[in-house]
């Protein structure tokens, strides 16, 4: 760090103490009591969708990568090569050949947890970020005890083991940039698909 | 009950007849009505400006004026406001001002908030049956007073067909000083709400400020708008 | 720096009739979405938590940024300090520099607009490509924004039309679902591209050092993830006591700005990648920005403002930032949130008359989601000015002339006699102030006699 670098550290800081000071110090209000969903799943599921993500029904009767297999190549157009991020387990990867994710057809994730007041997933990012972002169609494996009522609940267990960058996604990317018209797939994904596990 | 009427120096000058049915509404509600003589101007323009000093001065007058009143009634929202709100803010942090500010600032109402609040009086006539009309609200008395509703339901309950309005809590761009100062962005406001209007006979307003402002500019533009006092609304209600 | 901003919103609105139209419909859409959003939550609790989170940060700012500085080398991040605009640009390029940067993607970013980063990055020679859909229209049209959230919400769809099929081959008609692919091919191809990722940030929080950013596209998430180095440009005021804080603020932003529950993609950036195989960036440097912050911090009432969490809601709120867009009003930050900030950040001198480009309609203020009490602090900007002889004279000699006319009932009488005799020509030639008046409008008619001496001949 410059030596003018840390000048205007010392020279910031010295300013706001003395703003501070010249003030009184305010307390915290405390945590913000938000209501807690009863059934967090289906309270996730309305918000989540409401926002123009999907939520799809696993077949149950046939392993779960047999099933995203047939589905993903059910999809319009039809996957051919998927980016699978490496915290997905044996059983829940498609059958379909491994492409880099700027190619791929599909990302596939699992969420660390999802949020049911606000409709989100919550993605650590450590070496799936492309997997997450690059492919038009994002399917996450979501374990249905981790859908947390309230978006605080979740952010102070994540503290617990916070990875350099999580991504929370609330739906497909979106944009009313142009003309207020909305439109999908702007730069990430247009289709986000939640299947529970 | 014993109603001291402050005119508005807008009033007073631009809208005498509306400020005239005011009184007539208020005896016909079994007000007894005085007019303090020495009143001017509330002060509004200077405290708006940023003039302090010269808001104080004014306010002060207004509050030696209307020293030993009961209730006070303005025909007027936006005076109504800065007389409730504004007057206590000026007076400071403590002293015999405060205290009479605060206790003016309490026993002051604005036309429709005394007879909805005060009088507890919805119900007026059948005098606006049958006519269609569109309500401004201005920004204080919405805002600040909190009138949402006030001035909708004494209309209606006068008889007249209240007709929504898209842009009926928009300001219309009057301002006081930002009409003169800004003038081309008032205008423009004004057009936004005279672009927006239902097919009504009437536009009614319980503030001379944006009436004086919005029909300025309606006739500048050639519409055929009639804007009518709230204060004269209700009255020709009550008949 | 002069502002004319009462001659350059009559231009706007005279010469761009379009900007009116599309900056009003865009924002009374935003508006009203905005309502929806609070109406769904107890929006009034929410609002007074957050004033009070944030009273609490900015009077403890020395603390915090302490701490967050201290969290973020601890996650093998850099941070920087920026006293000044020229400060922070030098940190950047020399960042830039130093990695041997050919390319930066960016995203949505106003404080990197505020210190005029994008000029500074190609003059040295360095490409700079906005990612935001709108920054980009933008960027092309070399405009600045207009809005905080929606920077190009003032270009109607025929402007984009027209822009995409010159610069981007796009057919002249096309709609926006081609425009906007036409754009994301090419902006896919500049964030692999790129050496740097620039941003701002949303909110820095303290106790984890994470750079927290909201967006709807999915541009920030890639440009914080795919170029090597990742540099986020911070206002000292953006900072966040704890994680927990962040779930009310992330939410409540989202509603006041777009009434969604919350944005379709947030990033949580603590520090570079960790691990071999992370494929996020190599460096993460902070830079924390004052450039004038401090000032406001030390205003007795402008401080306030700094619980500003750039939403935008008091913009889609306001009708007088509806009739121009926010260029009229000369900085950055536009709008009633820029006409109480800009005299602090810029000085009061040098952003008149921004405080009294308000009708103190008092609408911001009941949008604002951290509570800020915007018409009361455009009046206290209003009295500095008034106090500062920075108001023009015949306005100051009315204003004390009616003063001293409201405070002697007989000299107020007696004018009121002559104004009515004189009528309304008369009564405009004898207030100046009537002059301007009647530019945009026909003369107020007085009534023939005063209320005054209706009353005395007896009201029946």
């Amino acid at each position: 760090m410059s030596a003018g670098g840390e000048s205007s550290r010392e020279r910031i800081l010295g300013r706001v103490a003395r703003a501070a000071a010249s003030r009184g110090r305010l307390s915290h209000p405390g945590a913000l009591a938000t209501p807690a969903a009863a059934d967090p799943v289906s309270g996730f599921v309305k918000c989540f969708t409401s926002s123009g993500g999907e939520v799809v029904q696993a077949d149950r009767g046939r392993p779960a990568n047999e099933w995203l297999t047939g589905f993903l190549q059910a999809l319009e157009p039809g996957v051919v090569g998927v980016a699978v991020g490496p915290e997905v387990p044996a059983g829940l990867r498609p059958r379909l050949p491994d492409v880099a994710a700027a190619h791929a057809g599909a990302g596939i994730s699992v969420a660390w947890g999802a949020v049911s007041e606000s409709g989100s997933l919550i993605l650590p990012s450590t070496g799936t970020r492309a997997v997450q972002l690059l492919p038009p169609v994002h399917v996450v494996w979501v374990p249905e005890g981790r859908v947390f009522a309230r978006m605080e609940d979740a952010l102070r267990e994540l503290l617990h083991g916070l990875p350099a960058a999580v991504g929370l996604h609330s739906g497909p990317s979106k944009s009313a940039d142009i003309g207020r018209t909305v439109v999908t797939g702007v730069h990430g994904p247009g289709r986000c698909m939640v299947v529970f596990i | 009950m014993k109603v001291a009427f402050f005119v508005t120096c807008l009033a007073d000058h631009y809208f005498a007849d509306a400020a005239a049915d005011a009184v007539r509404l208020l005896h016909h509600l079994g007000c007894e009505v005085g007019f303090p003589p020495d009143q001017t101007c509330c002060g509004q323009p200077a405290y708006n400006a940023g003039r302090t000093r010269e808001a104080l001065r004014m306010a002060e007058h207004t509050l030696d004026v209307l020293a030993g009143t009961d209730a006070v009634v303005l025909p007027s929202g936006s005076c109504a406001t800065m007389v409730k709100k504004f007057y206590p803010r000026l007076a400071g942090e403590s002293g015999n001002r405060v205290s009479r500010a605060t206790a003016l600032a309490e026993r002051t109402w604005d036309l429709a908030e005394f007879i909805v609040r005060r009088l507890g009086v919805t119900r007026l006539g059948d005098g606006l049956a049958g006519r269609r009309v569109a309500v401004h609200q201005g920004c204080h008395a919405l805002r600040e007073l909190r009138l949402e509703t006030e001035p909708t339901t004494l209309l209606e309950g006068a008889g007249a067909e209240v007709v929504p309005w898209e842009a009926q809590e928009e300001c219309c761009g009057f301002g006081g000083l930002f009409s003169v100062k800004m003038t081309a962005v008032s205008a423009a406001m004004a057009d936004r709400k005279l672009e927006t209007l239902p097919d009504v006979d009437w536009v009614v307003s319980g503030d001379g400020g944006c009436v004086l402002h919005l029909d300025g500019r309606s006739r500048a533009r050639g519409d055929a708008i009639e804007f009518v006092h709230l204060a004269t609304a209700l009255w020709r209600g009550v008949n | 720096m002069i502002r004319d901003y009462a001659a350059r919103s009559r231009e706007i609105i005279r010469d761009e009739p379009g900007v009116r139209e599309a900056v009003t419909g865009a924002t009374i859409a935003f508006d009203e979405k905005r309502r929806k959003g609070y109406a769904e939550v107890d929006a009034d609790a929410w609002r007074r938590w957050a004033e009070g989170v944030k009273n609490h940060t900015l009077t403890h700012l020395d603390h915090y940024l302490t701490e967050a500085e201290a969290r973020l080398r601890a996650n093998g991040a850099q941070v920087h300090w920026a006293a000044d605009a020229a400060e922070a640009r030098e940190i950047v390029i020399g960042l830039a520099t130093r990695r041997a940067v050919a390319s930066v993607v960016k995203g949505k970013s106003m404080v990197t607009e505020e210190i005029d980063l994008n000029p500074a990055l190609e003059e040295a020679g360095i490409e700079v490509i906005e990612t935001d859909l709108g920054e980009y229209v933008l960027q092309l049209l070399e405009e600045p924004p207009s809005h905080i959230l929606g920077p190009a919400l003032h270009k109607s769809l025929r402007q984009v039309q027209d822009l995409f099929a010159e610069r981007l081959n796009t057919a002249p008609d096309g709609d926006p679902d081609t425009l906007a692919r036409a754009a994301r091919e090419v902006l896919r191809n500049a964030f692999i591209d790129a050496d740097m990722g620039i941003t701002g940030a949303n909110f820095l929080v303290a106790e984890t050092g994470t750079v927290a950013l909201i967006e709807n596209e999915g541009n920030i998430r890639l440009t914080t993830s795919l170029p090597r180095v990742h540099v986020a440009v911070v206002g000292i005021e953006k900072l966040l006591p704890r994680m927990t804080d962040l779930a009310g603020f992330l939410q409540l932003t989202a509603r006041a700005a777009t009434g969604q529950p919350i944005g379709c993609f947030v990033s949580l950036i603590q520090g570079p990648a960790a691990e071999p195989g992370d494929d996020g960036p190599e460096e993460v440097h902070v830079v924390l920005v004052d450039n004038g912050r401090t000032d406001v911090l030390a205003h007795e009432h402008a401080w306030e403002a700094l619980r500003c969490v750039r939403c935008g809601a008091c913009l889609n709120a306001c009708p007088v930032y509806r009739q121009t867009g926010g260029h009229a009003y000369g900085h950055v930050y536009s709008g009633p949130i820029g006409s109480v900030l800009d005299p602090g950040l810029l000085g009061l001198h040098d952003a008149m008359p921004l405080p009294f480009a308000s009708s103190l309609c008092g609408a911001c203020e009941d949008a604002c989601p951290v509570r800020i009490p915007i018409p009361e602090l455009l009046l206290e900007w209003r009295r500095e000015a008034q106090d500062e002889g920075l108001t023009p004279w015949k306005e100051r000699a009315a204003l004390a002339g009616l003063a001293s006319v409201a405070t002697q009932p007989g000299l107020y009488r007696l004018a009121g006699r002559i104004g009515s005799r004189l009528g309304a020509r008369g009564a405009a030639r004898a207030l100046p102030m009537l002059g301007e008046w009647a530019r945009d409008r026909a003369l107020p008619k007085p009534s023939p006699r005063t209320f005054r001496q209706l009353w005395r001949e007896g009201i029946e």
